[in-house]
């Protein structure tokens, strides 16, 4: 009833007040931390993003002038903190590249996330069924180029708009379809291929 | 928009399933109105869509795998955040106290030395009528000289004003006793006319009296006689009762 505002949250921060930062994180640190690990495959990977995308918001708090939802901003930065996580991962390939040949390999690989520990009011047949849901949702997205990736994670993962995705990839609304429809073309040849049809 | 599934165009094909997929999302509502400015109804959107799923596999297959994703989302919880917020040391600028401010040391410094040079400067201010002066060792000479013109405008000013003021004193004085006699004057006055006045009015009141007194005796008399006669005349007496009776006089 009491609580704050996103904005609010984001004034009190920049004057200094530590609470007001932390209660900000602890909104938000889930949906970057599963965002990054989407993105990268692995939950050491996703630890170092979430902390990249949370000290560059940190420093990038002035520039925040509310006009937007924070979490568009936030989920902005995260895309451009994510692009340079990989150009630095990966400096031999372009972003256009990075994708199908990184994926697969690391999603199957022991640093995966770890889909073990216990979910809150979950029986153990659902825990079982959201892991393994989890996991075909990591090989899925780890083979689609970071583009495609970046899309299917936005709109289905962080359920954002066409027009909010577009704001925040910095390109048109048509060329984010485009690359959704595309994405799902991949996603289709790559279930074909794993269950054999 | 076409009617038939099979005349869609590949652009107008997407369009039906962004709006399919914008609407299960809850971005928007399904298939809205006129949204593509074809004119085709929600229910003729609707129904090209199904047919779409039906008759081209290409379509059903993105579809299928949209819905795929959205429950692979739906049935996937969120992997908890390991404890990383201790590791990271986010830069807080601390507000530090006024009196911790790190120019006080430099700002008491320039304050000493700007005393020490207000001593040797012979630095003074004063406060003289609402005027303040402020100056460097001894008040100059042409100061002096002024403020002896003021002191003696002033004396003189203060003794004219003095004068004036017994002057005028002295003529109220004078306007004082003169409202006074003359007041005494218009009192008497004012008693002693008022004194005949009301004296000849309870004259002219004795007098008016008196006459009044005077017409009622006549009225009486004549009452008298007018009854005496009356008796008379009824008992029978004769013109002398008439007469001694009509002789008396008023004087009796």
């Amino acid at each position: 009833m009491f609580e704050s505002s996103d904005e609010q949250l984001v004034q009190k921060a920049l004057k200094g007040n530590k609470n007001a930062w932390y209660s900000l994180l602890s909104s938000y640190e889930k949906a970057i931390y599963n965002y990054a690990i989407r993105m990268t495959g692995n939950s050491h990977d996703a630890a170092d993003l979430m902390q990249e995308i949370f000290l560059s918001v940190f420093n990038s708090l002035a520039s925040y002038k509310g006009t937007g939802s924070f979490k568009a901003w936030l989920f902005r930065i995260a895309h451009f903190r994510s692009m340079d996580f990989f150009r630095r991962k990966r400096p031999d390939l372009s972003l256009d590249d990075i994708g199908a040949e990184q994926g697969i390999l690391e999603s199957s690989s022991s640093q995966s996330v770890d889909l073990n520990k216990p979910l809150l009011e979950a029986s153990p047949e659902q825990h079982l069924q959201s892991g393994q849901s989890q996991q075909q949702i990591l090989s899925l997205m780890q083979t689609l180029p970071l583009k495609q990736r970046t899309v299917i994670e936005l709109k289905f993962f962080s359920q954002f708009t066409f027009d909010e995705i577009a704001g925040q990839l910095d390109i048109s609304s048509n060329t984010v379809k485009s690359r959704l429809y595309a994405a799902l073309a991949v996603l289709k040849t790559k279930m074909e291929v794993e269950h054999g049809h | 928009m076409a009617t038939n599934s099979k005349t869609l165009t590949q652009a107008e094909k997407e369009t039906l399933f962004y709006e399919w997929l914008a609407s299960a999302h809850g971005d928007a509502p399904a298939f809205a109105l006129g949204d593509d400015g074809s004119g085709a109804s929600s229910s003729d959107k609707q129904q090209l869509f199904e047919q779409l799923c039906i008759e081209d596999k290409e379509f059903a297959e993105r579809v299928e795998q949209a819905n795929y994703l959205n429950l692979l989302k739906e049935t996937s919880a969120d992997a908890e955040v390991p404890n990383w917020q201790d590791k990271v040391n986010f830069p807080f600028v601390e507000k530090t106290p006024w009196w911790q401010w790190q120019g006080m040391p430099a700002a008491s410094l320039c304050c000493s030395v700007a005393a020490i040079l207000m001593v040797l400067s012979g630095f003074n201010f004063k406060v003289d009528e609402g005027r303040l002066s402020v100056g460097f060792g001894d008040s100059s000479p042409n100061t002096n000289i002024a403020l002896l013109i003021d002191q003696k405008v002033q004396e003189k000013l203060d003794a004219q004003q003095q004068a004036n003021q017994a002057l005028l004193a002295q003529y109220v004085d004078t306007i004082q006793q003169q409202q006074l006699q003359t007041s005494t004057q218009l009192t008497e006055y004012l008693l002693t006319s008022s004194r005949t006045e009301r004296r000849e009015d309870f004259a002219e009141l004795i007098k008016f009296v008196n006459q009044q007194r005077y017409d009622d005796q006549v009225f009486y008399v004549r009452q008298l006689n007018e009854l005496q006669t009356e008796i008379n005349m009824q008992t029978g007496a004769g013109f002398d009762v008439v007469r001694q009776v009509s002789d008396i006089r008023l004087d009796e």
